[in-house]
């Protein structure tokens, strides 16, 4: 899959942890995945095709059901190599038609879990019934596998033959290991073994070669007599005959398999995209999604919408998750005090956007978003120049270059998100190169939403403009609190809202107080508090 | 497990094996992950056979599974060796089987457990870096042969300084002042010890952790209270007299291993037992 944003965009809008979440549990589901490409303008009716499917089963199956199926589906080997060396006329070993075994098992179960309406429009790959009684014979038990006598007479025959040949051996050696007892030999052992002089016979009987001399001992093996030699020949040709019937039966079921090589790949194909459909099914019921509506114009809009990555790890710390709306024609911009939920806006968006590109809805309650063809994020944690480059440019080097890279290969319609672009720079010309950057992306019908502390942006470029997140007064505290009390008294303060608003609406950033909060020196925040204050401060 | 390479563990195995085999024990054999797999895969080198007879169940990379005489295959296991999949299977006939286990102590302990699910008795045919992947109760038979040391002295400091190392004594759960070493201890750290005249105990997380042997550790150890948190059980050890390269003297190389580790000996080659004599 070619990803429409770059792993820099990926990491900061959550997409790494959403491609986490909707990946495949198999072999085949991975395989299928990777065979997919992202919906881009243009594939509206297939998206929605996608996102219809995907709600129907969330919804139809539910949670509980779709992880039941979801690890049978975990337990279905890929035989794919498999099929591969029998339809090109490879003999195959005994562990594939163990393997051939399991996927026809592993299948039986994804079959039983996939049962009922929930999956009436689906197609459910079925297990080969012809393989599966031709493999029979060798799984006795119904999960091993065997190269058994039952599968054909002659091996049995064989195999029987093989087993008397044995005995012989076996009782031409005794006589021999007998004889040699009876000589003052008393233990004769297989392969090479030790006799020490002082307790051997001299000589030694004939029964005992020796292999090595030493002035203490001997190292000797069992000599086998002509009776014992051919007895070992015998068994040596029936053991080969043996592997001779063993092989004809691996060649029949290799036959057997090649021969329904072609409806097992069509399950493997079947099995592979309903592990993606789970999955996607899955993280839906999970995520309380909504199918949004596509949009065909640079419009966006989200109610209620989450940002997941944020609302899991802000609910595993027992604190509340606001979730945003927002209707974006175009380009605008959202400004608001620090820690006020500036960037998780930008996030959310870029979320969105990435789930409808995957055919996955969207966690809001109502979403009507376009397809794009890149997502890009600029600002804080934008994607730099090559590593070996970046060394070589500052922060703010570093944002203009990742902005060159955007513009120069131009989509047919972007989501730009930019967080606090050109913030290291003065904050004249800052703002400047931000609002130059809004008409630029306003001119190119982008859609965008760029986060900023920089005053009168929107004003200037003549685009909309949100407020999220008001400060009230932060209420005293008995000292410096540790870091989790001392988020939740500055979440308790925050209004996350996220509003339309003209340029008056702008507020302060809060960065004073909110360092205070977060334990810095009081004595340093009392002094930048006075700065703040002072005449020398206010702007020219 | 064995002193060195070639120290005759194959044939201690299949011993092992036979005389399992023999009483009527159901036993699984598992291996460790040779460093030379891939080397004998790809120049053809010898890797270690076993001889078993029907009812043995092996683990082994899926690869080398024999065409003949067939085996019954009944399980796949998530761990991989360098020569791929490793699986379970049960042997049907007499025959030679190439065993190959995964490269960690971790999955080798997985696999083992997997083994003796359906056996009485599971078989590793180890090496003294794998041993994490026994638990607490697992016995350890000790091998050396005459191949790793050019003189019977060396070969039975060898033994010795092995057996002494998985011997170390458990620490005192309520000993607080001993000197707990957070990764390996080295030579150098346990002559710096030596050096300052440290009287406490010295505690690593089991013998593994310990990063010298021979001579070096029979000396250094003899002057530090050397505990560690995991005690280890070897119980016996074997002596494999000749290699192409030397013999020793079996029944003076048996007697003297007993002598020195304290512990039971077996020469395979010649059915012989030594103990130690009585202090």
């Amino acid at each position: 899959m070619i990803a429409p944003w770059s792993a820099e965009t990926a990491r900061a809008c959550g997409i790494d942890w959403l491609l986490r979440e909707i990946a495949p549990v198999g072999g085949l589901g991975r395989s299928a995945r990777k065979r997919e490409r992202p919906f881009a303008p243009g594939d509206e009716a297939a998206a929605v095709a996608m996102l219809a499917r995907v709600d129907a089963l969330a919804r139809s199956a539910g949670g509980s059901r779709l992880g039941t199926l979801r690890a049978a589906i975990a337990a279905v080997p890929d035989p794919s190599a498999a099929l591969t060396r029998a339809r090109g006329g490879d003999v195959l070993a005994d562990v594939d038609f163990f393997e051939l075994g399991r996927f026809l098992d592993a299948l039986g179960t994804v079959v039983a879990e996939a049962r009922g309406d929930a999956f009436a429009a689906i197609e459910i790959p079925q297990p080969d019934a012809a393989l599966a009684d031709a493999l029979a014979p060798g799984r006795a038990d119904g999960r091993s596998f065997y190269v058994a006598d039952a599968f054909d007479a002659a091996l049995a025959t064989a195999r029987g033959e093989s087993a008397a040949r044995r005995a012989a051996f076996d009782s031409a050696r005794s006589r021999l290991v007998a004889r040699a007892r009876d000589a003052g030999i008393g233990d004769v052992r297989d392969g090479e073994f030790v006799l020490m002089r002082d307790t051997a016979p001299v000589p030694l009987p004939p029964e005992i070669r020796v292999v090595r001399e030493a002035p203490t001992y001997v190292l000797c093996e069992l000599a086998l007599d002509t009776t014992a030699l051919d007895a070992l020949e015998a068994l040596e040709n029936a053991d080969a005959a043996v592997a001779e019937a063993e092989e004809d039966v691996r060649k029949r079921l290799s036959r057997a398999t090649a021969d329904a090589a072609p409806e097992l790949e069509r399950s493997c194909a079947l099995l592979g995209e309903l592990d993606v459909l789970v999955a996607r099914a899955a993280f839906a019921a999970r995520h309380e999604c909504v199918v949004p509506e596509l949009a065909t114009n640079e419009h966006l809009e989200l109610r209620d919408a989450r940002f997941p990555p944020l609302a899991e790890a802000l609910v595993a710390r027992g604190r509340a998750y606001v979730p945003i709306s927002l209707s974006l024609d175009g380009v605008a911009v959202v400004t608001g005090p620090n820690m006020g939920g500036k960037t998780a806006a930008l996030r959310t968006l870029g979320f969105a956007a990435a789930c409808v590109t995957l055919g996955v809805p969207v966690p809001a309650s109502f979403a009507r978003v376009p397809l794009v063809d890149e997502i890009a994020w600029l600002g804080i944690g934008a994607a730099g120049p090559d590593a070996e480059d970046a060394p070589l440019l500052s922060a703010f080097g570093a944002e203009v270059v990742a902005l060159r890279a955007f513009l120069e290969h131009p989509a047919r319609r972007a989501l730009v998100l930019a967080d606090e672009f050109a913030r290291t720079t003065s904050p004249s010309e800052g703002r400047a190169l931000l609002v130059a950057l809004l008409e630029a992306l306003r001119v190119r019908g982008a859609l965008g939403l760029a986060a900023t502390h920089l005053a009168g942006v929107a004003k200037a470029a003549n685009v909309a403009h949100f407020a999220i997140g008001r400060l009230s007064a932060l209420p005293p505290a008995d000292g410096a609190l540790p870091l989790g009390p001392a988020l939740e008294r500055i979440a308790a303060a925050m209004d996350y809202a996220l509003v339309r608003v003209d340029e008056a609406g702008a507020g302060e950033s809060g960065a004073i107080a909110l360092a205070g909060a977060l334990g810095l020196d009081a004595a340093l925040v009392a002094r930048a508090a006075e700065v703040l204050r002072s005449p020398e401060n206010r702007e020219p | 497990m064995g002193t060195s390479k070639n120290a005759g563990k194959t044939v201690v195995t299949a011993a092992l094996a036979r005389a399992l085999g023999d009483a009527g024990t159901s036993f699984g054999l598992c291996s460790i992950g040779r460093d030379g797999e891939a080397f004998d895969a790809l120049e053809g080198g010898s890797k270690p056979r076993f001889a078993l007879r029907a009812g043995a169940s092996i683990a082994t990379a899926a690869t080398l599974v024999p065409r003949s005489p067939a085996v019954e295959i009944y399980a796949a296991t998530a761990e991989r060796s360098a020569l791929g999949p490793i699986v379970l299977a049960r042997v049907r006939a007499p025959g030679h089987f190439e065993i190959a286990g995964p490269p960690s102590a971790e999955a080798l302990r997985r696999v083992a457990h997997a083994l003796g699910e359906t056996t009485e008795f599971t078989l590793v045919d180890g090496a003294v870096d794998r041993l994490a992947a026994l638990r607490g109760e697992d016995a350890i038979v000790v091998a050396v042969g005459a191949h790793a040391a050019p003189t019977l002295e060396h070969a039975v400091d060898d033994v010795t300084a092995l057996v002494r190392r998985l011997q170390l004594p458990l620490v005192d759960d309520d000993d607080r002042d001993a000197v707990r070493v957070g990764g390996a201890l080295t030579a150098a750290m346990a002559a710096e010890f030596v050096r300052a005249g440290e009287k406490r105990a010295v505690v690593v997380a089991d013998a593994t952790h310990v990063a010298f042997g021979g001579k070096t550790f029979l000396t250094l150890a003899s002057r530090l209270d050397l505990r560690c948190e995991r005690a280890l059980h070897p119980i016996a050890c074997t002596v494999a007299p000749f290699s192409w390269a030397r013999a020793f003297e079996p029944r003076a190389f048996a007697r003297a291993v007993a002598e020195r580790t304290r512990l039971p000996v077996f020469d395979v080659y010649a059915g012989t037992v030594a103990e130690a004599r009585a202090v």
